[in-house]
């Protein structure tokens, strides 16, 4: 079952014994959407109505939408439905609001409807065992990727950026056990390496801090590289950005963290817990996500990216802007004004999943590198 | 009081005639801005969304103020693109909504903006009823004004509203009914929104027989008129000035029905709209049609307003008006009600206005507009731009389109 949103349910869809996978905005694909989507439909949802028009997208048996996230994606789920009437669309209809027990109790119904649907549509009923197998592969996968963006943040050369971002999507195209072992794996020679300039410790300890979301100054090794780069947006596809420093010579190291739904935010999603009703669990696992997926919150997100700014040393800030997104492009001057307060040097960054202004942003991110300086008492 | 007769004398060079009752809208509306401006001064006031379940904080003593409205009069009054550009000077982006970008716009600017801009809020409260930006919109106006932003959350239906749903809304009440106490110092009382709820009911009612009205040929209203006259419809609900208002319209739509008098002097394509109107240009564009015979008896947005609170359940209440509202829900009951107003109100055709700042309501429409000829048998016309930023306004891309719809029906 593909998925467009990055809080999928990835236990309850296996619990029926359907693999989720992510289908995601990719570059080169020819806009095909003009007969049913106006130009201001987000350039994230034109681009994966053009590849399944264009018949470019991954195979799937059904598409799982989002509702109550943004206007693009909720719209578009409706046009999907009329324009390819053969494919098989649920909807996931997530709480906006910070609304607490009755947010948890909402989401997990909407789960249970969900199950239902996909065992009507199916044949598949839900299997406890199955959902016990992918609760434990989705921990594994957390774990070792945490644990990995921790190890970046102490040092970033220890592992390249498009190396953890490979390791992430493959394991959200095909969550087995094969891609949570190569994440495992990668993850137990990273923590090899760190023990050896003794820096382990310092990772570990910004990893529980990351998942507890309250960090303390960084212990960073004397010597640590600079400028160090965070960047922050919504859907933006971490391999996009890899394309852009490799096109523009930039070396990867400069990137210490992102803070994207398809990287930070779906890895310090907490695992659910098996032994209690899973509908719950995924719901309380969903909601404690780190600023998604409801969009009541902007003081907390604020808080969290200064946080992040002053503790993890970071020199500079990119922000991305989806063309058409609203939630990026709302946030985005709210973003840049915190982390400016904070001393830190902001680019903004409009983009599109075409990468179609490459060069020009290629060029734009070389002079913010060239002019940023390390934060002084560093 | 002018007669009928002696309007018609004022207005005879006109191709529309204009609603005596404008002048008691006029006066109205004047008083509710002052009573917000006393309330800001008092600390009792809300900004609120279209969509919010407004008997409440009337019901609790606080007052509101409709930054869409607001939106309405920057774009009537042509300053959009200024007002706008402030807040693309603040660094929010031009394809944003420019209902926001000319609210952020005049918070930043008050003395530069309409009126010197809306009365500072000490509360925001938004409803997800309409579309998802207005959260993005009042968490940005919190930053600049310090008001705390309340989101009463509707998650969006297709088709029946499961029971779940219904009691997370429910929820979303008892939470508002919390904030309201806390920030506000005051208390609720059901009793006290029961009559709130009895008046706004009566307001809605008086309300929509006035458009029912517009089933007659000729139709008594055009869109222009719907679109100012659903002012107190939309920020007095709960209030007598807006019952004492739509009585007057009531009266005057009829007495157009008996005579056989149109709201254009020679009607002779009736169409549907769908969408919210260019303000910047809403006499001039319907007005324009109006010369060559074209008259709007419905629209899908005035008819947005038509749920009232009541039954022994009034919390309930609240949650099934406010969470079926025309834009929670999904693109086939659009094309349902596009349909059934089409079949009601004897119309020829459409046009949909693809507002770029409105993606809840717009996105979409391309496939309705398909939907919506096969199951009418009517044609439509898709035309683009904005509702507040006439920058995004392309009149002469507009008018050609315009001509190749009315062309079919000569």
């Amino acid at each position: 079952m593909g998925y467009v949103y990055p809080h999928a349910p990835l236990e309850i869809i296996m619990a029926h014994g359907l693999t989720p996978t992510l289908v995601r905005a990719r570059p080169g694909i020819a806009g095909a959407f003009e007969a049913s989507l106006q130009t201001f439909a987000c350039s994230y949802t034109r681009n994966l109505f053009s590849q399944r028009a264009n018949d470019q997208m991954p195979a799937s048996s059904a598409l799982l939408f989002p509702g109550n996230t943004c206007d693009s994606l909720l719209n578009v789920g409706d046009i999907w439905r009329v324009r390819f009437p053969d494919d098989i669309i649920f909807r996931l209809t997530y709480p906006a609001a910070n609304q607490g027990e009755a947010a948890v109790h909402y989401l997990a119904d909407e789960l249970r409807s969900l199950s239902q649907s996909i065992e009507a549509a199916f044949g598949r009923p839900f299997s406890e065992e199955e959902f016990r197998d992918a609760a434990g592969l989705t921990r594994q996968f957390r774990s070792a990727a945490q644990f990995l963006y921790a190890a970046r943040v102490v040092s970033p050369q220890v592992l390249r950026y498009s190396k953890l971002a490979a390791l992430i999507h493959t394991f959200l195209l095909s969550p087995d056990q094969k891609s949570a072992n190569e994440i495992t794996n990668a993850s137990t020679q990273v923590q090899r390496a760190l023990a050896r300039s003794r820096l382990l410790d310092s990772a570990k300890k910004i990893q529980e801090q990351l998942i507890k979301r309250h960090l303390t100054p960084a212990a960073l090794p004397h010597g640590a590289k600079s400028p160090r780069i965070a960047i922050a947006g919504g859907m933006i596809d971490p391999g996009a950005i890899v394309a852009l420093f490799n096109a523009a010579g930039i070396p990867e190291d400069a990137l210490v963290m992102d803070l994207f739904s398809f990287g930070f935010k779906t890895v310090f999603t907490p695992p659910c817990e098996v032994g209690r009703d899973p509908f719950d669990s995924v719901a309380r696992s969903i909601l404690a996500s780190p600023l998604e997926p409801t969009q009541e919150g902007l003081g907390v997100r604020l808080a969290f990216l200064k946080d992040v700014v002053t503790n993890l040393a970071v020199d500079g800030l990119i922000v991305c802007e989806q063309s058409f997104c609203d939630p990026d492009e709302f946030e985005a001057p709210s973003l840049e004004a915190e982390a400016s307060k904070s001393g830190v040097a902001v680019m903004r960054l409009p983009i599109d999943p075409e990468l179609s202004d490459r060069e020009r942003l290629g060029v734009r991110l070389q002079s913010f590198l060239e002019t940023i300086s390390p934060r002084s008492g560093r | 009081m002018t007669t009928l007769g002696q309007e018609e004398r004022h207005t005879e060079e006109k191709v529309y005639r204009q609603l005596r009752a404008n002048s008691l809208l006029q006066e109205i509306m004047l008083r509710y801005m002052m009573e917000g401006q006393a309330a800001s001064e008092q600390g009792k006031l809300a900004w609120v969304t279209s969509g919010f379940p407004v008997e409440i904080p009337v019901t609790m003593g606080v007052n509101v103020s409709y930054p869409e409205q607001y939106g309405a009069i920057i774009g009537s009054q042509k300053v959009g693109p200024e007002i706008c550009g402030f807040a693309e000077e603040l660094g929010y982006s031009q394809e944003l909504c420019s209902y926001a970008r000319s609210s952020i716009g005049s918070v930043r600017y008050p003395e530069k903006s309409p009126l010197d801009g809306l009365p500072k809020p000490q509360a925001l409260l938004a409803c997800n009823n309409i579309c998802g930006t207005v959260l993005r919109w009042y968490d940005a106006v919190s930053q600049m004004t310090g008001a705390p932003v309340f989101l009463f959350d509707t998650p969006p239906t297709e088709g029946d509203q499961p029971s779940h749903h219904r009691e997370y809304v429910r929820q979303s009440v008892l939470r508002l009914i919390d904030f309201l106490s806390r920030t506000f110092h005051t208390s609720f009382s059901e009793e006290r929104l029961r009559k709130v709820g009895e008046l706004s009911g009566e307001a809605i009612d008086l309300w929509t027989r006035s458009l029912k009205a517009c089933r007659n040929r000729p139709s008594p209203l055009n869109c222009a008129d719907r679109f100012l006259a659903m002012a107190p419809i939309v920020a007095l609900r709960g209030t007598e000035p807006a019952i004492e208002f739509y009585q007057a319209l009531l009266e005057e739509v009829q007495e157009r029905v008996s005579q056989g008098l149109g709201a254009i002097r020679d009607e002779r394509i009736r169409l549907l709209w769908d969408d919210i109107p260019p303000w910047f240009t809403i006499f001039r564009f319907f007005n324009g049609l109006a010369a060559r015979g074209v008259v709007f008896p419905a629209d899908t947005y005035t008819h947005a307003w038509s749920g009232s609170l009541a039954g022994a359940d009034l919390l309930d209440s609240v949650v099934s008006v406010y969470s079926n509202v025309y834009l929670n829900k999904g693109l086939e009951a659009k094309v349902d009600k596009m349909c059934e107003l089409i079949k009601e109100y004897s119309l020829d055709g459409f046009i949909m206005f693809s507002v770029r700042s409105c993606k809840r309501y717009s996105l979409g429409q391309l496939v309705s507009k398909e939907l919506v000829m096969e199951r009418t048998g009517v044609p439509g016309v898709v035309i683009e731009g904005d509702m507040v930023d006439s920058r995004l306004f392309n009149d002469a891309q507009i008018q050609t389109r315009l001509d190749a719809l009315l062309e079919m029906f000569l």
